[in-house]
This record gives C-alpha cells, structure tokens and sequence, in this order.
C-alpha cells in the first residue's frame, strides 16, 4: 500500500509517497538523503537512529513512516543553522563527545530533547536521558562532559 | 628520532579535525552512499555448522525477474587472510561449511525484497558432520577435523622457554597455580558492517569502498581472490563508525561484494545486518589460561608459567599471532627471570576469532594479575608493593628480546594510587565495597610488518602549492581514534603554522600513500613519525627559501608563528605565504615525503615466533576499580575508575583521554557482561540485546592520569594510548571483588548469575567450614 | 542486511470504534507503540496483512486520578505515565515500573496497552529468519518444538513487560473491547501460562484501559536486569503493602520475566507483631517456588528464580 504523508522535516514541510511499511529511517535516509541518523542495529537496541518527533527523541529504525503524518521531525542535519553549530553540537565536537561519529547524531537529539525541558540537568538525569543510545567508542565520560558544557552554555 | 617540540600544536586539546561532520551528520559512511543506481548484494549463510556441501542449485533464484547476479565458492577458488602463510579461507565456502553463518552464496538484487526472495531459493544440500564447539572437544582424539592440513585442530601451538626454570621456582617462597577463563567477546564497533563495489568491465577495473581499518590488505585480497592486476583496483575508505580490530583483515563480505560486481557488470552495494556483522566476528577468543608464578617473600616474580589454549573459531585469521601475543607479552611489563609459556590456538565450528583491542592479552593479563593479588595478601603484601617490587630498568630488553626504551608504570602506580585514596581507603570501606587495582600495557605497533616487503613501515606525503595550504596525504585509516588529527597536528608543529592551513586527505588508493592499516596501535608511533618526516623535508625547502630570501644562512632561519626571521639578528620577517611563494618560484609545487621503518634492534628476538609482540615502545597503565557488590542478587556496580597511563607524550591530551576512557571502559564490558555464546553453533547473542556492552546508565566515572615517559623514539617522544588501559580492567575488578566480599573469582565476565553461583558456593563452604569447626 | 519488511496495510483509526471496525478485518493486528511490534516484523515474526494502528484514538492517552482510583488510557505513553506525579505519589510501584522500561526512546512512544500486551520472548524466537530457520524454527511461531523444553508441549517463551505486575498489585481491571462489545477483567485473568497464547483476549478485542481502585498500600517495583538500560527485565516484582485489620500487614506481590504470564503470588498477612524476619524468609521461599524461569535467555533460570525472591524479599522489608 502507498500513501501520501505531510509532515514536517527539519522546518521545511515534506509531502511524499511512501509504503505503508516504510521504516522512519529508511525514509529519510533513501527518500529525503537524510543520512545522518544511522542504522546500527536490526531494531531499537541502539539508538543511532534517534531523531526528534514532535521533540521527542525516538528510534526511526521502529517507527513507520506512516505514524508520522503530520509530524515535526527534526533530525541532525537541521541543528546546526547557517552553518554554524548548535550548542551541543559545539561541546561534543570541542570535548570529544564524538570519536568514531556513528552515534553521535542520535547522541546529540537524546540530549537536545533533554535540554529542551531540563536546562541544567545532573549526571543522573543526563545518563537516563541517554540510556537508549550506545557509544562503544568513548565510554560515556565526554558524552556527560559535553552535554554538560552545552547545558552551561545555553543557559548563559 | 623524537623531535623537541618547538610550536603549540603538539600537546594541546586539539577536537578532530574530522570532527564538525560528525557532529553534523555530514560524515559519509559506506552505508551512507547514494545507491540510486546500486544493485543490493545479499549474503546466504550457512544453516549448520559442519557439513560437506554436496550442491548448491541458484536456478530458481536466478530465475527470479530482478535478480542480476549470483555467485557461490564457485565463482572464487583462491583463498584468502590476513597472515600470508595461513591463508586458508575462501570468501564463499567451498566443499565445506565450517560454522553457522559462513557465507555459501550471494546475490544481487535490483532491490532488498526481490534480493531477500532470491536467497530464500537458493537450494542447499548440505551433509552434515560432527562439530566441535569446545577446544576439548576439537582435541579429542576422534574428533572431526576440520582442516585436512591441521591435525588434531590445532591451527598453531608454541613452546616458548626462557631462563632457567628450576631456578627460578628453587627462589621461590610462594609458589600458586591458577586457571582463569574469559568468554570470547566481539568488537560491537556501532557501525555494521557495509561496502559498495563498482566494476566497470570495459576498462576491467574495480572501485571499493569499504569499513576497513586496513584498506591496504583489502587490496592485496581484492587482487588475489579476484585474480586481477592490483592496478585495477582502488579502495577507499570512507568515515568508519568504529573498528576496534573487527576490520583488521580483509573480510569475506568485503571480497563477495567485489565479486558479485564483476558478475553484474555494475555496482553493488551490501549493507550487512548487526546479526551478519556479529557473524562475520573475529573478536577476541574464548580463552583458557593456567598460570604458576613463584614469588619470594617480598613479592619479587621468581618464575612465570603459564599455558594458553584460545578457541579460535573455524578459520586461522590472526590466530597465529593472537597466540603468539599472549605469550610474548607475558613480558615487558614486570621484571621477570624466567619464563615458560605453551600456547594452543585450537579450530573450533565456529565463527572465526582475530583481533581485537588489546589482541593477546587481556585474558592472560586477567589471570596474571588476579593471581599476582592473591599471591600479595597470602604474603601480607600490599597489591601496590608487590607490582613495585618487579619494575623493570629502562632502557632494557627482555628475555624474549623486546625493546624497552621508556617505562613509565611507576609512575602510573604513584597517581592512581594518590589519586583513589588507595593508603586511606582500602580495608575501611562499608560492606561490599571494595578497592581493586592491576597494571597492564600494550605494544606501540608491530615491529615486523604482516606482509614483509622491506618498505618503509608508513609513508607521509605533502604538498605544499600556490595558495598556502599543506595537504597531507597519508593512507593511515581513521576509525574514530583521531588518527588524522595526529597528522594534522605534526604537520602544523614541526612547520609552525595554524592547523587551519593543513588538509588531511585519506584512504583512497589511486592518491594516498599505502599504509598497512590501523592495528597493534602503530599508527600515532608510526605514522606520527613519517609525518614529521615528511613536515621536516617541507620545513628544509621554505627555510631554504627563506633564507635565500633573507641573505642568511639556513642554519640561521627560525620558523614558527607562520613567520620565517634570522635567529637573533635582522628585523625582517617573511610571512609564510611569502615564503611558500620563494619557494614555490624554485620548483614549483612542492611534495615531500617522510617515511618510518622500525630500527633492527626493535624487532625482536630470534626465536620462533619472536617478532609478535617486538615494538618501537610499550604503553604502560595502572588502575583502580571501586566497586560495590549486592550480594542479594549478584550485581556489582562500578562506583569510580581511576586510570594512568604512560603514552609517553600526549600528542593531543584530549584524544589520549578519550582513548584511554573508552580503552578502561571496554575493559569494564568484557569484566562484567560481555560475552558470545552460541546454542549449537548459532549465535545466541548477535543483537545489541543479547550482546550486552554497558549502556550510559551503569558505566562509572573514570578519571584519567596521563603521564608521559617521553619515548626516545617515538614522536614527539609517544607511545599508544588506545589499547593499554583495556586488560587492567577486568583483574581490576577480580581484584576488588576479592576486596570487597572476600570471594575469588577466575572467570569473565562477572554476570550476576555467575557471581550468585560464586557466592552460593562461597557461603556453602563457609557452612561446612562453622559445622566442621 | 535486515530483512525488509513484510508487506502490510496500515489502519489509523481515529475512534474505538473505527479501530475495533478495522480489527474485525482478516489477519488484522493492533500495534500501539510498535517498538516491540516493528522489531519483531522487521525480524518476520508478525503475519499480519492488516496493522491497525491505535496511537491516533481520540482520549486512548488520559489518565484520570481521583479518590476513586485510577484509570489509565490504553494509549498513555510509559514517558507520559513515569511523569505523572499523581501516579508516583499514590502508586509508586506503577511509577517505578514504568520509568525503567526499555530506554527513554522506546518509552517516548511505547504505551500502556502495548506493555500489558508485550510479545513473550525466548532466545529461540527473538532471532532472525535465517537463524530460525537455521533451527527448524519454534513451537511459538512455524515449528512444532519449543527447544527450550522439548518434551513439552507448550511454548515456554517469557513474559516480559514491567507495568503488569507493578499494576496487578492493585487489583487492576482491563477495560476490554471488541467485536462484542467491553468488558471488564482483572488484569491477572488477560493472561494464561503459554508463551504461544499468553493472552486471553478474543481476536479483534484490545485493551482500552485499565482501572485501580483507590489505595492507600505502600507499593514498589524492581527488576534485575544486567544493564541500567535497554535490557528486557530478567525478574521484576511488585508489592504493594496495605493495613489490614488488628494492626497485620497485608501483602499483593506479582512478578514477571519468569513465567509465560505475569505471576500475582499469594502472601499470606504478616500479623500484629509478627516475625519480620521468618515473615520474609517465607515469602522469598513463596516466590522461589511459585515461579518457572525456563532457558529463554542466556541468563541461567536459577539464578533469575533466585533474583526474583531476593528482590521480593528486599521490597518487602523495605515496605512493612
């Protein structure tokens, strides 16, 4: 089955075809060439794949597609505007939140719908925020530095 | 060979110069290339795990409207691996399947769906055989082989013996035996593994993009197995989500996909599922380590003994060098008179073992340690005092002929025994909590290559033209580590000018230099020291200019700041623009190279075997765990690491750090959850599910020491930093388990079924101990 | 790479009656969240030519707090009811439950209905196509043998969700509809011991919420699970605590990950200045006896029988 869907990506509006079983991320990757959220998993066990809908983060690797007619999706690719980078985007790049890169654009949407309702958030809060991300690469400790130094940072 | 550092570049806390694409999702992975036009490669695997293949019939499948291509161990009879004198695996199977998942053929596909039918009518006739999934049970007197050539499944087996071992065990005054088990652990790098290959059968030539940390090899095998001229082949390596070992070798899928594009005529890209990529393994082996060391009173090491037997899965890979590394890095790190060592690296039906982080050590050093500790509090020594009292002298070689030029583990021990309030806070702990420690330390590179060519060990090319840019072209294969960076930042340091002017180009085979890959921590060592080679060839040409430029003499010309001026004389000072144009007007665009080949004496001893484990610099690191064990259910948590490690100059401090963080980290998955585990040859654990490395949630604060022995041959005086923190962990937490609750564990990972099996056991024999008493 | 997934049409309803409308169609299945769902059909373990989808129906997602009790939508997200202080103030088991499922991903979108209804799981399932095959597929999907227990004849295939037991402890209701109109049932009766048919719920019905009376019990949920996050409870156990007459201590205890349902275990009522100690001691003997973990993963049965006791046994002290 094919259907239209309208929704919203990155603050353009989008009207495509797609299949009923489209998978979020296959359609954004293949459709839209949106390909910084990544498959790193066959399904919800790592969140490489976290964009914002509706501003929460969510796997698109176990959403479909269809479920998001209508939605605001926001993913790596639209953070950063006019090139230049958003707070978080800036302190994991300056403190090494980042080493192989795969999960860092999941990595970066957990912690940014974080921040978004908790500015000043603790090492707790911040580790069940990301609790459905993996790292292999960085053993966690600058992802913690990173969001912290951007929480600091948009809160001045 | 290390160069003074004179500029601000090196030692500063430099983020990835690859870093703003990252952050941005603008970094291209293999599975992220465009695929409009791509046919889609699929891989069908084999359903058991010992069978001799009597037929595989592809018509149905390619019959099927859509299907382009297939190929099956028909289309490739050459084998393939990564050590020239094992190369026993074919990319397909051929005649025989030797574990679950071991790929027979493959097709491509206009699409997922129609490529996903074609494998579903693929008939395979395959007459199953015995298999062996134990080393026991592989060395079984009537066991089936697996390999017609390796009798008894024994892939390698070594017997290394130095000093005098009587001797050593007469000096003894405590002599104890242990056995200690690690579970095979895989890599779980983020990124699954992918490639896209592109034949174009009118030129005859191959283009591959490929995951691999070592693109060099992939070429060499691309060639082989292909049976093509390597001049028609080109690889590249786009970013790469993770390594950690898994892509140390040229891997089948790498070689099907190839395949499959020459059959096609077109290009095809394979995007391999998490559970394939889990298959396709190479991780590190289920390891059995008996161990017999002998100290006298004071805790100085008399003797070593130790046996290895590493079930290595169904193919040779890097075997013959994980067992070698396990023996050999026995030493290097303490002071040890005597050794004895006997490796086995056994066949078993299952997917093939290789390289991962730490490769050879970590179980050894797991049972080395915990037994090192346990040695200490039977003789009433401290765990601290005990490794101090068996400190080597550097320089020095050992035994085995390893070259020790800096050894920074004292120092190592002084911080993280400081910085945990070790003296204060063992012994007065709530209970449960406990404080453990271990050392360990890895190679900076291999000192003999795999393939011996009598090249250079890295090459670093420059150039330098009109418009003031230095663009370094290197083949040494970023994975995250930040590899690039250090090439940056050698470059800007020994040039004394703004990173911003130099480009990292990488990994693409028809520009960049060969490099043999990233493995054994070679390429900051390496690589790091061909660039500054390459930037100190630059450097003569524009002081050269300068100077003629500035009437002096070359030996004269300071350069630094992007400026060039007379050393204590003149006022005038060239701006380096000015200077590149000097320079330019001689010859035009300039190129340079610097290269890196490893001194004789560093290459090990003269025994068999002797090159595995010889390198330019050994890093050194000590830990601390703090943990606390519910002995309700069998969890422990890590409260706090402290970690030090000897990386003899910190390049870039924030890379180190981060290398090292990540380094414990791994260490602290394959301590406590990580393990395979197979139910008659499949996988039971090829999901991020089942193969449980640590979420956010329960991994600990590490703080980290960096010290910095300052190498005499390493650049800018460093050593690796990615790989030595990681075998600490595990007998690290071995350790303070036994802090904590008294108990002894010899196994990993500490699951909490396990510990609760442990403590059951514990509290039984503490029973029988009040009835007897 | 993954399988891609099975062609399906999917249905988003608007209203109950819409869904139940679509669900009455061949072959139809609910998905609520679709985390658990999308992974097992990207894995081909869902036939279903028809996906009706309930997270569009119209006040599916309340949940209404008053001095009569509690009623949850079957459609409130597990995000949106771990932020619910009421919840957590006068139901603190349910609140726990809740905030330790799965990731915070998956509880942005997972919901109260998809949890109750959670797909049971077991090493031999939760696999890929080729590895099932590979096996001669299972008794719960394809196959005629459960490889956990052979001899058996009954799929053996783990329960897994957190919110039943923790909402069970309070005599929960399930508000149910289908084809022949709603109906009401304690929670503990949607449930029977077969990890092939673990629900009792008729083809086309759903759950539409789920009812608790008032309370004024002491409750708590935990679970052992090897990591902080991500993972599938190994054993997860509720209490609930209440007052009961001349001074005794009256305890509701439910586990799960043990069995093929989730399990309510009988207590009997600690009395007036009785024996805390032994009090616990036979509870944590109760609770090692009434459940059944079965090798559905790697994790030894023995010891996922021997967490869930502990951890009864912790709660409980925590609680009188």
């Amino acid at each position: 089955m094919k259907r239209i869907i309208s929704l919203t990506i990155n603050g353009r509006k989008a009207e495509d075809a797609i299949s009923d079983n489209t998978l979020l991320i296959d359609y954004l990757r293949d459709q839209k060439h949106l390909t910084g959220a990544k498959k790193g998993c066959d399904g919800g066990e790592c969140g490489a794949c976290t964009v914002l809908i509706n501003g929460a983060a969510r796997p698109a690797c176990i959403t479909l597609a269809a479920t998001c007619d209508g939605a605001e999706i926001e993913t790596i690719e639209g953070q950063a505007r006019g090139g230049r980078l958003t707070a978080l985007q800036r302190a994991f790049h300056e403190n090494l939140g980042t080493q192989c890169g795969f999960c860092t654009p999941g990595m970066i949407l957990s912690a940014e719908a974080l921040l978004r309702h908790n500015p000043d958030p603790d090492d707790a809060e911040i580790r069940t925020a990301l609790g459905s991300n993996l790292c292999r690469c960085t053993g966690y400790t600058k992802i913690i530095a990173s969001v912290k130094v951007a929480a600091e940072e948009m809160r001045s | 060979m290390t160069t003074p550092r004179t500029n601000t570049a090196a030692g500063s806390r430099a983020p990835l110069i690859d870093g703003i694409e990252k952050v941005t999702g603008q970094a291209i992975y293999t599975a992220d290339m465009e695929t409009e036009d791509c046919l889609i490669g699929r891989v069908l695997r084999s359903p058991v795990s010992h069978g001799r293949i009597v037929s595989i019939d592809v018509s149905k499948a390619a019959a099927l409207p859509g299907v382009v291509g297939i190929v099956t161990g028909d289309d490739c009879a050459l084998t393939y691996g990564v050590i020239p004198i094992a190369m026993n695996e074919y990319p397909m199977a051929r005649d025989k399947v030797r574990y679950r998942g071991e790929p027979v053929a493959a097709v491509a596909a206009i699409n997922a769906d129609i490529a996903a039918q074609a494998l579903d009518l693929i008939e395979l006739n395959i007459e199953k055989l015995p298999a062996n999934y134990e080393p026991s049970d592989s060395r079984r007197p009537d066991a089936a082989q697996l390999h017609d050539d390796k009798p008894g499944n024994l892939e390698r087996e070594v017997h290394h013996h130095f000093g005098d071992m009587a001797a050593g065990w007469a000096e003894a005054d405590l002599i104890r035996e242990g056995t200690f088990r690690g579970a095979e652990t895989n890599h779980a790098q983020l990124e699954p593994h992918a490639a896209l290959a592109e034949y174009d059968p009118e030129r005859e030539r191959l283009t591959l993009h490929s995951v691999s940390q070592v693109p060099f090899y992939v070429h060499l095998m691309l060639a082989r197995c292909m049976e093509m001229d390597s001049s028609r082949i080109r690889v590249v390596k786009p970013f790469v989500g993770g390594g950690f070992g898994a892509r140390t070798e040229t891997l089948n899928f790498e070689l099907i996909c190839g395949l499959l594009a020459r059959k096609c005529g077109g290009k095809v890209m394979m995007r391999l599922s998490r559970e394939e990529t889990f298959v396709t393994h190479r991780g590190r082996p289920d390891t059995e380590v008996r161990l017999k060391i002998g100290l006298t009173k004071t805790g100085k090491i008399t003797a070593v003994e130790c046996e290895v037997t590493m079930s290595g899965g169904a193919y040779a890979g890097y075997g013959l060098v994980s067992i070698l590394y396990a023996g050999a890095l026995l030493q290097g790190i303490y002071d040890i008179p005597n050794v004895k060592y006997d490796g086995y690296r056994v066949y078993t039906n299952h997917p093939p073992c290789g390289a991962m982080r730490g490769h050879g050590t970590v179980d050894v050093r797991h049972g080395f340690e915990s037994l090192l500790d346990r040695m200490a509090r039977e003789l009433g020594v401290d765990p601290f005092a005990v490794r101090r009292a068996n400190l080597l002298q550097a320089p020095m070689f050992t035994l085995n002929g390893l070259m020790v030029n800096s050894y920074g583990l004292g120092e190592c021990l002084d911080k993280v025994e400081a910085a945990s309030g070790w003296a204060e806070r063992r012994g007065k702990l709530p209970p449960g909590r406990g404080l453990g420690m271990a050392c360990s330390h890895y190679v900076s590179g291999a000192a003999k290559p795999v393939h011996w060519t009598g090249e250079p060990h890295a090459v670093v090319a420059m150039k330098l033209d009109f418009d003031g840019s230095v663009t370094v072209l290197t083949g040494a294969s970023d994975i995250g580590q930040g590899s690039t960076t250090i090439v940056a930042i050698a470059a800007a340091e020994i040039l004394g000018i703004d990173m911003g002017r130099v480009r990292v180009v990488t990994n693409d085979s028809a520009i960049t230099p060969k490099d043999n890959g990233s493995y054994s921590s070679r390429v900051t060592f390496m690589v790091g020291n061909a660039a500054i080679e390459a930037a100190k060839a630059l450097r003569v040409k524009l002081i050269n200019a300068a100077a003629k430029k500035l009437e002096a003499n070359p030996e004269d010309i300071e350069c630094e700041g992007e400026t060039f001026y007379v050393r204590g004389g003149s006022q005038s000072v060239l701006a380096f623009q000015d200077v590149v144009f000097a320079a330019l007007a001689e010859e035009g665009t300039i190129t340079v190279k610097g290269t890196f080949t490893t001194p004789i004496e560093a290459q090990g001893g003269k025994h068999r075997g002797g090159a595995v484990g010889s390198t330019m610099g050994f890093s050194y690191a000590a830990q601390v765990v703090e943990i606390e064990v519910d002995t309700d259910t069998g969890q422990i948590r890590i409260e706090k690491v402290w970690a030090a490690l000897d990386c003899g100059y910190a390049i870039n401090r924030l890379a180190v750090e981060g290398q090292i963080e990540g380094s414990v980290w791994m260490g602290m998955g394959q301590g406590m959850s990580e393990e395979t585990r197979y139910v008659d040859g499949l996988p039971a654990h090829a999901s991020f599910l089942d193969y449980r490395f640590p979420t956010i949630v329960e991994s600990p604060d590490i703080e980290v020491h960096i010290v910095e022995s300052i190498d005499p041959l390493g650049p800018f005086g460093a050593k690796e930093a990615g790989e030595g923190a990681l075998s600490g962990f595990p007998p690290a937490l071995v350790n303070a388990v036994a802090d904590a609750i008294g108990m002894e564990v010899d196994f990993l990972p500490l699951t909490p079924d396990r510990v609760m099996e442990e403590l059951i056991k514990m509290r039984r024999k503490a029973r029988r101990k009040e009835v007897s008493a | 790479m993954s399988e891609p997934l099975p062609d399906f049409r999917l249905l988003r309803p608007e209203t109950l009656d819409q869904a139940l409308a679509a669900l009455a169609e061949p072959g139809a299945k609910p998905m609520a969240g679709g985390t658990d769902l999308v992974v097992n059909l990207r894995r081909g373990l869902v036939d279903a030519p028809i996906l009706v989808d309930l997270s569009g129906i119209a006040g599916f997602a309340t949940i209404e707090l008053s001095d009569d009790g509690l009623t949850i939508g079957a459609g409130v997200t597990l995000a949106a009811l771990a932020a619910d202080v009421g919840v957590a103030a006068r139901y603190q088991a349910i609140h726990d439950a809740a905030e330790v499922i799965a990731g915070p991903g998956h509880r942005a979108a997972a919901t109260v209905g998809g949890n109750l209804c959670l797909d049971t799981r077991c090493l031999y399932y939760n696999q890929s196509h080729w590895w099932r095959k590979s096996n001669d597929f299972c008794l719960k999907y394809r196959g005629d043998t459960c490889h956990v227990a052979p001899k058996g004849n009954r799929c053996r295939a783990a329960f897994s969700g957190d919110l039943a037991p923790a909402l069970m402890v309070f005599d929960a209701i399930a508000e149910i509809a289908g084809p022949d109109g709603r109906r009401s049932l304690p929670l503990a009766e949607m449930y029977h011991e077969d990890g092939a048919d673990y629900l009792t719920l008729a083809p086309g019905e759903i759950v539409v919420s789920v009812r608790l009376p008032a309370t004024t019990a002491n409750s708590a949920y935990d679970k052992i699970r090897v990591r902080g996050a991500v993972d599938f409870p190994l054993a997860g156990v509720a209490i609930a605590c209440r007052d009961a007459e001349g001074g005794a201590r009256s305890l509701r205890l439910a586990v799960t990950g043990t069995n093929s349902m989730p399990l309510t275990i009988e207590i009997a009522d600690l009395p007036a200045g009785g024996d805390v100690d032994q009090f616990c001691a036979d509870l944590e003997k109760a609770v090692q006896k009434a459940v059944s973990p079965q090798r559905t993963t790697t994790i030894q049965p023995h010891y996922r029988r021997l967490a869930a006791s502990a951890l009864a046994r912790r709660l409980a002290r925590r609680l009188l």
